[in-house]
């Protein structure tokens, strides 16, 4: 149930996040104990070796896996609500309200154009009218340099353009949190560097928190926060000196 | 245009199948039961032929070829009607055809008044073959009954019903019969081939033509409200309808038409129903971004109800020329397919209906759809 305490940073904890996978001696702890604070305006890196449960900390985080057990507390709209105490119902209205999600796979409606591609998400998911979410999609479209692309459908455009498409499929909605699951991995670095500034100015001037998990170290020098997540262990890491 | 049908547009030949299937179940449909109604036409033919508004006949008559014999003082019941004209007695019988080459065939004998104002007489009868008719023992019988009664072959004898010979004096051409041949005669030649059969001053029908449908209706009304024990009285049209439904039940053919069409139905659903199943799961990821972005499971549910709605409307779209095409082949082969517009409108219902089934089942595909899967 939603806890009413007023909180101002940070925008997300996780407290103590334990997650497991598989019985008996298959039996293996992802997340050992973890505990992450998401603050407003940061752009968050979480890296690790693959399988190191940097995924799965993620769709914890999200809302889309629940934990054995701990916590994760979010601020929404001036209450902290402890995530995994929601209903599913209640769940699923907090992600709408507060999550956006990028992939790695950009998923995009292949019949849609890029407009409609963000358009969906405010008519279906905030209940905009037409013409409220026309606008609000070329807006972002334009921010992210791609109006002249609005009415392209996905096989017209280039991995680049595609993966700021899934971007503003994020973004539109203004969301507190955004979670990456590697933005940056089907593209050559020349788009995924546009891709993690996007994401960061995106993080800076929305003033949202930002989560991206990612293998590639070239995202360091862009990142505020830096997480390393390994067996389960997370550990916040200094970041490099430029 | 609504994503619904965008979506079906770009990937149309993945639909494909879907709309296909819709349209085959359409046309089995539409031209099953047009079939069926043209092939119960024939049942009507006496009544649809003729120009009569009211038909009078014994008791509880279910069928134009199941009437009794009345009295031909029932004649009076409807002379004193206003907004009746001229009424006249008809006789319509089952008589035994010996044909000319030896053996015997059941026909059904249709007397009636031969004179220019009649309203008994077959409309597709010329002046001259009424005239003809007029002359005792003449007959006129469809074309394409001529070789079934042997009437175009000279054999050692002539043709006779009811062991008086008969002669042919022409033939029509769109009165066709299911298993009786029709045979077109005066009222007075038949009550001559008749004979004893035919109780003395007895027909079996009286007709009379209204001044108007609505007139026809009130008198019909009326009759079997005055006289309800020993007569019936209809109006054509609704003499019609129970003859082909008498058929249609009797016979049991609907039953079996039905089952037919029943499958058709079920294979459309089962093809419909996979065909959205395996469209919506190709494009689970991108549903499961917006499951993911908090968009409720039924805005998805209904984005493939909304899907399967435009399958069945295009798979109808489509339907309705081939049914068209199909019956125009068939009329070239004598088949009457009867596309009246309530089939039409029936058909489109049930399969889109069937359609609008088939998404539903398609919708595991949507509560199979998991934003978790989306991560590595």
């Amino acid at each position: 149930m939603p806890a009413t305490k007023t909180i101002t940073t940070p925008s997300l904890r996780g407290v103590n996040l334990v997650k497991t996978y598989g019985d008996g001696d298959a039996r293996r702890t992802t997340l050992h104990e973890v505990t992450i604070d998401l603050f407003p305006g940061q752009l968050v890196l979480l890296m690790g070796p693959s399988g190191s449960g940097k995924s799965t900390l993620l769709a914890v985080l999200s809302g889309l896996l629940e934990p054995d057990s701990g916590q994760v507390l979010a601020e929404d709209d001036g209450r902290l609500l402890d995530v995994w105490h929601l209903t599913p119902k209640q769940r699923e209205e907090y992600r709408r309200r507060n999550t956006g999600f990028i992939f790695q796979g950009y998923n995009l409606f292949p019949a849609l154009t890029a407009r409609q591609q963000l358009e969906i998400v405010l008519k279906w998911g905030s209940g905009a009218s037409s013409g409220d979410a026309r606008n609000r999609s070329e807006e972002m479209l334009s921010k992210l340099g791609l109006l002249k692309n609005k009415n392209k459908k996905p096989a017209l455009m280039s991995g680049g353009e595609k993966q700021r498409v899934a971007i503003g499929r994020a973004l539109v909605k203004n969301p507190n949190f955004v979670f990456a699951d590697e933005p940056t991995s089907a593209l050559d670095w020349e788009n995924g560097e546009k891709v993690i500034e996007l994401l960061r100015d995106a993080a800076h001037e929305r003033k949202a928190s930002i989560l991206v998990v990612s293998h590639d170290h070239r995202i360091l020098p862009f990142v505020d926060v830096y997480y390393h997540l390994e067996d389960g262990h997370l550990e916040r890491r200094p970041l490099p000196q430029h | 245009m609504s994503y619904a049908l965008q979506t079906l547009w770009h990937e149309r030949t993945r639909y494909a199948s879907g709309v296909l299937a819709v349209t085959f179940s359409a046309v089995l449909i539409a031209l099953q039961c047009g079939l069926l109604l043209g092939l119960f036409k024939i049942t009507s033919i006496p009544i649809d032929n003729t120009t009569a508004d009211v038909w009078i006949g014994s008791t509880a008559v279910s069928s134009v070829d199941l009437g009794k014999p009345i009295p031909n003082s029932y004649i009076t019941r409807l002379a004193g009607l206003s907004g009746v004209k001229m009424p006249e007695q008809y006789i319509a019988n089952f008589a035994n055809f010996f044909k000319p080459t030896g053996g015997t065939e059941l026909c059904f004998l249709l007397g009636s008044l031969m004179d220019d104002n009649t309203s008994g007489a077959a409309t597709l009868l010329s002046k001259e073959q009424r005239e003809a008719l007029t002359m005792p023992f003449a007959i006129v019988v469809d074309e394409s009954d001529v070789k079934r009664l042997a009437l175009d072959k000279t054999g050692d004898g002539e043709p006779k019903i009811n062991g008086k010979k008969v002669h042919l004096v022409g033939t029509v051409k769109g009165l066709k019969s299911l298993a009786a041949p029709w045979v077109f005669c005066s009222l007075h030649t038949a009550r001559q081939l008749m004979g004893p059969m035919l109780p003395p001053d007895h027909v079996t029908y009286m007709l009379a033509r209204c001044d108007s449908p609505q007139r026809a209706k009130q008198v019909a009304e009326e009759l079997r409200a005055q006289y309800p024990d020993d007569m019936v009285a209809y109006t054509a049209e609704d003499f019609s309808y129970r003859s082909r439904m008498y058929w249609l039940t009797r016979t049991k053919a609907g039953l079996a038409i039905g089952y037919a069409a029943l499958l058709g139905l079920i294979v459309g659903a089962v093809i419909t129903a996979q065909t959205l199943y395996s469209a919506t799961a190709a494009n689970a990821k991108e549903f499961a971004i917006l499951l993911a972005l908090g968009i409720p499971r039924w805005r998805i549910s209904l984005m493939v109800i909304t899907q399967s709605f435009w399958v069945g409307i295009i798979g109808i779209t489509l339907a309705y020329p081939v049914c068209l095409g199909l019956r125009s082949i068939a009329m070239q082969f004598n088949t009457d397919v009867d596309m009246r517009w309530e089939i039409l409108a029936g058909t489109a219902a049930i399969t889109v209906g069937m359609a609008l089934i088939a998404g539903t089942l398609a919708l595991r595909s949507v509560k199979q759809i998991e934003p978790m899967n989306l991560l590595r």
